[in-house]
């Protein structure tokens, strides 16, 4: 049943930027790189030894705060689809269950986002070998630069989901998203157990995989508590 | 007699208010059921919970004899819908619309053009919703409603702002469907008019509560009938049929009959051919059901 309303649900978010999003949040970091790099590549490689690790830090330095908005946006989207119109009541008029309707959207989604992480990995990749910064490349450090925020930020991402569904007033999801985007920029002054500090890796252990870990965790648990309260509400 | 859908003691509270009271709801098999009842009576909040979209406070709902609350999926597998304003996706085609919700329902993909066909959308499949009149979106939730041959079909307020000829579009498509593809229909109207012209049984909805629930004629039957002529020098003619013993009233220049069989008519009518008054019209009033719906929800209101 999953199948069918994925296919739905894909089918629905043509034409209204969904795609051109999830391409667009990779290129900005990167082209944020490349202006940085086509400026000043000769005093940023004098910066350190290992230019490769370097420029990584610098890309990921942009990476949580696009996630993070991304998934803002792109959640409001997703539930203004069925929102425009009130679309929701003809789809949970249909022999599916809530349950899997609420499971789509966020499956949508964490794939939209999934591919926007590959395409930060690869466009990463590309101007890294275009600026020439060494033979070896660091691969480890490159897919841990792309996919970890991406685990990380998956409690925003079902927080955000479910504030954008439940709402009658979008500008509830809007502001938290904002709140979000705010509180991710200043994730330095964070305590650790704030979820928006997570998708930029650091935490006081120094263990970026903790924030995988935890991500995956919280992010199964928000979104199981998003979808019994989706499902115990009456429709719009 | 089998019933389709059948409701006991629905009942649906917001918070204090109660929307929907104790309503027992009984749909025969075959049959358009116009559901009727003035703007606020809770009909729609009725028909979300017969869908599912939302839950009772208490009361049961069956649908084909299956409990709604337990078969919930199964039972909507056979239950096509339009609630309310018509719900679609502006950015999408009319075909892209519903093969949105074809995947869903999983039947064969030359069904669109069946049901495009039977609304009349076939010429504007590929455009954009967006630019549709509310008519022509109104069928098109109609269509969407019929894809995948629903056994009962539940549409609010389907005419809602359309123009005189979507009406008639839609009421003689919907007329069609009990005997063309063997569906019972509900339909929700807060027109009688629009319910007088579809429905072979009805229910009528006054502040959450049914107020009555019948055949059509049965209805009719409520709706008391009088005989007027039209004459010459009515005053006189008037006297003339009270002197005879005929039983009649007078207002304004016409004569009312209250006796409206054959030959109390026949035996009125010589009587003033005789006495010499040209007759200009007899005619049957009917009193609309119009005025008897008026009337029982007017007579909810003082009690």
């Amino acid at each position: 049943m999953i199948g069918k309303i994925l296919g739905a649900d894909f089918l629905k978010i043509k034409r209204k930027g969904f795609w051109l999003l999830t391409f667009l949040g990779p290129f900005g970091v990167v082209a944020l790189q490349m202006v940085n790099y086509g400026i000043r590549k000769d005093y940023l490689l004098k910066q350190s030894n290992d230019d490769w690790g370097y420029y990584l830090v610098n890309v990921s330095a942009f990476t949580p705060l696009a996630l993070v908005l991304g998934i803002a946006i792109l959640t409001s989207f997703i539930s203004s689809v069925e929102n425009e119109t009130n679309a929701w009541k003809q789809l949970l008029a249909l022999p599916v269950s809530k349950m899997s309707v609420y499971l789509s959207k966020f499956t949508v989604l964490a794939i939209l986002l999934l591919i926007s992480s590959v395409l930060l990995m690869v466009l990463t990749l590309v101007y890294g070998i275009f600026l020439d910064l060494g033979e070896e490349i660091p691969f480890i450090d490159l897919l841990k630069y792309s996919f970890y925020p991406y685990f990380a930020a998956l409690p925003i991402l079902a927080l955000q989901l479910w504030l954008a569904t439940v709402s009658q007033n979008q500008g509830i999801p809007i502001t938290a998203g904002i709140l979000g985007t705010i509180f991710t920029y200043s994730a330095h002054y964070l305590p650790d157990w704030m979820i928006w500090k997570w998708p930029t890796l650091r935490n006081e252990w120094n263990e970026p995989f903790f924030n995988v870990l935890l991500g995956i965790g919280v992010g199964i648990l928000l979104y199981i508590a998003g979808m019994i309260d989706f499902t115990r509400r009456d429709v719009k | 007699m089998e019933y389709v859908l059948q409701t006991k003691n629905l009942t649906k509270r917001f918070g204090r208010e109660n929307a929907v009271v104790g309503l027992d709801m009984k749909i025969p098999r075959g049959e358009v059921y116009g559901f009727l009842g003035p703007n606020g009576a809770g009909k729609t909040t009725t028909i979300r919970m017969l869908l599912g979209l939302m839950k009772p406070t208490y009361g049961t709902i069956h649908i084909f004899n299956k409990d709604l609350k337990k078969e919930k999926i199964d039972i909507l597998r056979k239950v096509g819908s339009l609630v309310e304003n018509p719900s679609y996706y502006p950015h999408l085609t009319a075909y892209e619309n519903l093969e949105a919700l074809r995947k869903i329902l999983g039947v064969p993909k030359a069904r669109i053009h069946d049901v495009l066909e039977i609304v009349r959308l076939t010429d504007v499949a590929n455009k954009k919703v967006k630019g549709f009149s509310l008519g022509m979106k109104q069928r098109l939730g109609i269509a969407a409603a019929l894809l995948h041959h629903p056994d009962l079909l539940i549409l609010d307020e389907p005419t809602n702002g359309l123009d005189p000829s979507g009406i008639i579009e839609i009421r003689n498509l919907i007329k069609r469907l009990p005997s063309e593809f063997g569906m019972t229909v509900l339909i929700s109207s807060h027109l009688l008019s629009e319910i007088d012209q579809i429905a072979t049984t009805v229910g009528i909805l006054s502040k959450g509560k049914m107020i009555f629930q019948d055949s059509i004629e049965a209805m009719r039957r409520q709706a008391q009938q009088r005989i007027i002529f039209k004459v010459s020098d009515s005053d006189h003619a008037w006297r003339a049929l009270l002197s005879k013993g005929i039983k009649a009233e007078y207002k304004d220049g016409v004569i009312y009959l209250s006796e409206r069989s054959n030959e109390k008519v026949a035996h009125a009518v010589s009587t003033l051919v005789h006495e010499g008054f040209s007759i200009y019209r007899v005619e049957e009033e009917k009193r609309s059901l119009e005025d008897v719906f008026l009337q029982m929800t007017m007579e909810e209101k003082i009690e």
